[in-house]
């Protein structure tokens, strides 16, 4: 039932909004959330628990009713508690079999004997049962049904920028965040509700006056230039350096904040006690929100259950607005006289002092409450069930302690001690530009933490140079504590639920202690407690509380389980966010696309794997490459390469230091090739140095090391304080090689630069124009034809191209790919750092003797290989070759090789080799295997076995002589 | 004029077909539609990329550069050009130098150091996407694509902010021109089509989108 008008409703009564629920219509305002709409429409029954089906109604209506939870369509566990109203919309509750009302899983809860504390653990525990209760588990468990179609969202995400975030805008956090403000700091305040004001909106005591000075503090808040309200915003966690996420409807926004204030207030905690979930139980700030909030009737005829001021409160807030308040139940012993106590007395209503609620008697058709029935208890908690009263009454209101939100302060790192006055957790030492206020640090009385709340805003704006002047506030201890020590009720009957996201009743604690589980973290695993999707905000206080009586500790000797972000849950799509992922192209990249290219990424650029040709499969378009480059004519672009530049007298000294060869020796206008070895002496990268000056040096390293190496002969520079410097112009040029024996008739009329092998012998590299185009040119054979890599800045690329192009039409020239170029090098023997050598490869394993010069004063990754030349080697890289002929299954990468039942290697590249007409590879083996001619075996997946023969590498042109050519100057 | 050379960007402008003009024998886009000045005040990505650019570093660049005329900015700032265009500081002894379309600063410093190899100067080649973005969502763009905070920026004393944008290595400066604070954007050019993509997606939604160069530079509405 609505109530009459109320100011600060958040409802809109001019703005009608219709909706239905389970197949039913009905009507709410603009501004409902669809519970209180229901609620307002005298709807009890808003969902099923998660295990025992048992019927829910409103529990907090604060974001945590999970047993309401939703499903329109693809939206799926929409929080009905706080999820605005919008016309036509069709919701139903999740986890039912058939309906709401008459779901077959029902029956479940008269099962619960048999579904005791840990129940998944023990029937799993069977290996033969595991199908079976897997199946069952997997049908039954499980929150609303997920519609794969479901498109996906593409949210943005924001970063954000303040010197003081303030979460929570109550009445501290908005003290706060006007106190930080006014001293100068531009401050930004985050609130999870759809307004701002906090509990003071709502807990009124049936006055006005506490509604009026929330409303004056906010409009002066709203109205501060230095100060960004943002509400329906959860600050979903807290990361390093102040970093947090704050989660609006649309998107996930990164704030980083100079210091943080928590004025996130404290969940208000149930009353354990036989049929405590009952619809129409509820706690006290659920109903004070639906009167004050919606203008909805909570109930007609209710009995509070308090052990606090709030609970006085609450009761006045009841009776003001037309609700029969048939008796207030304080668990506490007879009160001090208090103003609140005797207005609870002036409305009429019987205060029964040392009393708890025993029992919720069950309406009729079992979704309401008939009664309240009411025991004596004692100053240890133990309720007298032989003396016993029965309050007819259509709703429990329970008020009996709260749980500080202080997940956010956890994951901050600040240090909580439990505070046996106010029967809580508090801050006992808060990290640095952290601050707390309210009642996450205490604090409940309503002046003191407009006055705490002062404190911290000015706390943490005098953190980031905003100074005070004026004196700080003095905060007052509290008066009596906020929370009952021990609001938890035994019952034969059980049913006394202490998690009701999990269904979890005293009974399975106490089970859980005994059978060995008594500390939190475990209790927490067995039982499940807090691991729904509330994660314990209305359970883990009293689960803590149950578990210090029940092993004799003190809560605080019992701790709290750990916090982790996020805070609440976080919508997948917000978390994705827009994808974020660099990917890099050569500038030939559309020439590629042009020409029909299949690309592949390597590292974290896209090159072309193959190029396709209409009507050829992969294999045919791959070898139709290779036998281009082998017999006239490819180009490839190796822009990916690394491409490093160092100038400087010490340039030779630094080359020498990083590199395993020398380099202080070559001449100016040769190349050389250059293995790199980490300081233990494994391989890390290789390419080629080109001398391009006395003190100048040109060099490249593979596609994959170009970022890291770079940046770690940077850090080599500064270390060793060389007199040189390095330039990166990995994409600043651009790179194609061009190779085959006809590549000096293609290269030649593009350039004046005399060809000849004379002239420009193998391994050479000059300074020249091709096209007209300012280019390096290196004699390089990696594929092991006659090969000239041209590098030229990357915007001249496109032209370059196309002037080669252009001029190979007349010799069949072809683009080639990856998988070419890996094809044509194994044909030569050349390896891949990273593909034929792995994180433990020294260029001894490797077969690089000839490149490493020992004799050196020093290079990096020297001392471990002296050391280790004094060992036998382990295993070595070498070919070897299939039988000729040979049509089985053919072996792969990684396959082992076995010798008298022992791994001997493995194989590290194979394929079909067009100019050997045979399968040829590359494997590490045993030395004493790697001997010319040996035999190995090699095991393929299925287990059988493939006998090859070891070959010396190269095996296409073992004397280079491709590579040295062409004898005289190439006619233009 | 031979147009050889070919922006990073050349080929996803092309895809939206504009008006070609050309710059330092690149093509550039003049023109995509008539949208290209609502677009500007809004949100405007435009492709600077064919301005000549050219750097240097190392122990000697700082008197080497004063022994040509050219002002030194301090470190993470940047300063104009006497002859137009700017010289961005991006370290203690490393500097980017960027003409404007009939500037010559640039060009002349690469000349001198493809001939002259002076001690303890190191020259840099500069192939890098360039950027401007324009309008009075740039901010928007940027809180969306940067963790870095702009807005803290004053531009009249010309910083410059090394950072990363969308996952990329970039260099930002603020730009204070009569239309509002622009800023301008360069990263490494094999990086240019995926920040291209990326940020004209946001800037759609931002109603936004690419503009030529007509209405930031070759028409007087230079930074």
């Amino acid at each position: 039932m609505r109530l009459k008008a109320i100011p600060g409703e958040w409802i809109d009564r001019s703005s009608e909004v219709e909706f239905s629920f389970e197949g039913h219509a009905y009507r709410g305002y603009r501004g409902d959330v669809i519970s209180s709409a229901l609620w307002a429409a005298d709807v009890r029954l808003l969902g099923r628990s998660f295990k025992y089906h048992r019927p829910r109604g409103i529990l907090s209506l604060a974001n945590h009713d999970i047993n309401a939870l939703m499903q329109a369509g693809q939206r799926l566990n929409v929080r009905a508690d706080v999820e605005p109203l919008a016309a036509g919309q069709q919701w139903r509750a999740v986890n039912t079999f058939g309906n709401l009302q008459r779901d077959s899983g029902r029956w479940l809860n008269h099962l619960a004997k048999f579904l005791p504390v840990g129940f998944y653990y023990k029937a799993f525990h069977t290996k033969a049962l595991f199908p079976l209760w897997e199946r069952l588990f997997r049908r039954l468990t499980g929150l609303g049904k997920l519609d794969f179609d479901t498109p996906h969202l593409r949210t943005p995400k924001d970063y954000d920028f303040c010197d003081v975030l303030v979460i929570g805008a109550g009445p501290s956090g908005l003290s706060a965040a006007l106190a930080a403000a006014d001293a100068g700091a531009e401050v930004v305040i985050v609130d999870e509700n759809a307004r701002a004001g906090g509990s003071a909106a709502y807990q009124r005591g049936g006055k006005a006056e506490r509604y009026q000075r929330v409303n004056e503090l906010l409009n002066s808040v709203v109205r501060h230039p230095r100060i960004r309200l943002l509400t329906s915003t959860t600050a979903a966690g807290y990361y390093a350096d102040h970093w947090v996420p704050l989660v609006d409807e649309q998107k996930m926004t990164k704030m980083r904040a100079k210091s943080v204030v928590a004025a996130t207030g404290a969940f208000e905690q149930p009353a354990v006690f036989h049929n405590n979930d009952l619809p129409g139980v509820m706690l006290a700030s659920a109903a004070q929100r639906l009167i004050y909030r919606y203008a909805v009737q909570p109930m007609q005829n209710a009995v509070v259950l308090a052990a606090n001021a709030d609970g006085y409160r609450a009761a006045l807030d009841l009776a003001v607005n037309g609700i029969k308040v048939a008796a207030l139940v304080d668990l506490r012993g007879k009160q001090a006289p208090s103003r609140l106590a005797d207005a609870v007395q002036a409305c009429g209503i019987n205060i029964f002092h040392a009393h708890c609620v025993l029992e919720a008697e069950a309406s009729a058709d079992g979704n309401g409450v008939a009664a309240a029935i009411i025991a004596p208890f004692d100053a240890e908690g133990n309720a007298d069930a032989a003396s016993t009263l029965r309050i007819p009454c259509d709703g429990i209101v329970m008020s009996v302690g709260w749980a500080p939100t202080a997940n956010l302060l956890y994951q901050a790192g600040t240090q909580m001690q439990f505070s046996d006055a106010v029967q809580q957790f508090i801050p006992a030492q808060l990290p640095d530009g952290v601050f707390a206020c309210g009642r996450v640090n205490g604090i409940y009385d309503i002046t003191q933490k407009y006055s705490d709340g002062e404190r911290a805003g000015r706390d943490a704006a005098a953190y980031v140079g905003y100074e005070s002047a004026t004196t700080l506030p003095q905060i007052a201890a509290e008066t009596e504590s906020p929370s009952h020590a021990w609001p938890v009720v035994a019952h034969p009957k059980g049913k006394n639920f202490v998690d009701f996201d999990e269904d979890l009743q005293l009974k399975d604690f106490e089970n859980a202690v005994q059978e060995g589980f008594d500390n939190i973290e475990l209790l927490k695993r067995y039982t499940t407690v807090g691991m729904g999707p509330s994660q314990g905000k209305h359970s883990n206080m009293n689960a803590l509380r149950i578990l210090a009586r029940l092993t004799h500790k003190s809560p605080g000797q019992v701790g709290t389980t750990t916090a982790r972000p996020f805070f609440h849950p976080v919508p997948l799509s917000h978390l994705a966010g827009r994808g974020f992922s660099p990917e890099r192209l050569t500038p030939l990249h559309h020439r590629h696309q042009q020409l029909g290219a299949v690309f592949m990424p390597a590292g974290i650029w896209q090159r072309p794997e193959y190029y396709a040709q209409p009507g050829q499969s992969r294999t045919d378009c791959i070898r139709g490459e290779v036998a281009a480059v082998r017999h006239q004519i490819g180009i490839i672009d190796v822009g990916t390469l690394g491409k490093i530049e160092i100038y400087g007298p010490d340039a030779a000294e630094f080359l020498e230091r990083v590199y395993i060869s020398r380099y202080a020796n070559l001449k100016i206008g040769m190349t050389r090739y250059a293995v790199m070895c980490d300081e233990s002496g494994v391989i890390i990268d290789d390419g080629v140095v080109g001398r391009l000056g006395e003190q100048h040096f040109y060099f490249t390293t593979t596609t994959s090391g170009a970022a890291p190496i770079y940046r770690e002969l940077t850090r080599l520079n500064t270390l060793w304080q060389l007199d040189c410097g390095l330039v990166n112009l990995t994409g600043a040029m651009a790179a194609v090689n061009l190779a085959g024996p006809k590549a000096a008739e293609v290269l030649a009329p593009l350039t004046e630069l005399n060809l000849a092998l004379t002239e420009f012998p193998y391994m050479a590299i000059r300074e020249t124009e091709v096209a007209g185009i300012p280019a390096r040119l290196m004699r390089v054979g990696f594929v092991g034809e006659l090969g000239y890599e041209i590098h030229v800045p990357a915007t001249y690329a496109d032209a370059l191209w196309q002037a080669l192009w252009q001029s190979g039409q007349a010799h069949g020239i072809r683009a080639f790919g990856v998988e070419a170029q890996r094809l044509l090098r194994l044909e030569k023997g050349h390896i891949i750092i990273g593909q034929d050598t792995d994180g433990l490869t020294t260029p001894l394993q490797a077969g690089l003797n000839w490149a490493l010069k020992m004799d050196k004063p020093f290079f990096i990754g020297q001392r471990s290989l002296q050391i280790v030349a004094q060992q036998p080697l382990q295993q070595k890289l070498t070919g070897f070759v299939l039988a000729a002929g040979y049509s089985g299954t053919v072996p792969q990468e990684c396959h082992l090789i076995i010798e008298q039942g022992d791994i001997a290697g493995r194989i590290t590249s194979i394929a079909w080799s067009p100019s050997l007409q045979r399968h040829i590879g590359l494997a590490f083996v045993r030395p004493d295997l790697a001997v010319e001619n040996g035999a190995i075996a090699i095991r393929l997946s299925d287990g059988s076995m493939v006998n090859a023969r070891i070959q010396p590498t190269p095996f296409y042109d073992p004397k280079h002589s491709r590579q040295h050519y062409p004898a005289q100057e190439v006619a233009a | 004029m031979s147009l050889i050379r070919k922006s990073p960007l050349h080929d996803v402008a092309a895809a939206l077909q504009p008006e070609w003009g050309a710059i330092n024998d690149m093509p550039v886009a003049l023109q995509f539609d008539h949208g290209d000045g609502q677009r500007m005040a809004t949100l405007g990505i435009a492709d600077l990329s064919g301005l000549w650019r050219h750097g240097l570093k190392g122990p000697g660049s700082i008197a080497w550069l004063e022994a040509q005329g050219i002002v030194i900015p301090a470190v993470n700032s940047w300063a104009e050009l006497a002859e137009g265009g700017l010289i961005a500081r991006l370290g203690r002894t490393e500097f980017m130098l960027e003409d404007e379309p009939n500037g010559t600063t640039a060009r002349r410093v690469q000349s001198l150091l493809a001939v002259e190899r002076p001690y303890g100067v190191y020259p840099v080649l500069h192939q890098d996407a360039a950027l401007m973005l324009t309008g009075t969502a740039v901010q928007r763009l940027l809180r969306q694509t940067c963790s870095f905070n702009f807005m803290a920026l004053d531009a009249a004393t010309q910083p410059l902010v090394l950072t990363t944008m969308v996952g990329v290595a970039v260099t930002v400066l603020p730009v204070a021109t009569a239309d509002g604070v622009h800023s301008r954007i360069w990263c490494d050019g094999t990086y240019g089509e995926y920040l291209w993509h990326t940020l004209l997606d946001i800037a759609h939604e931002l109603d936004g989108g690419a503009v030529g160069l007509n209405y930031l530079i070759l028409e007087g509405k230079s930074q």
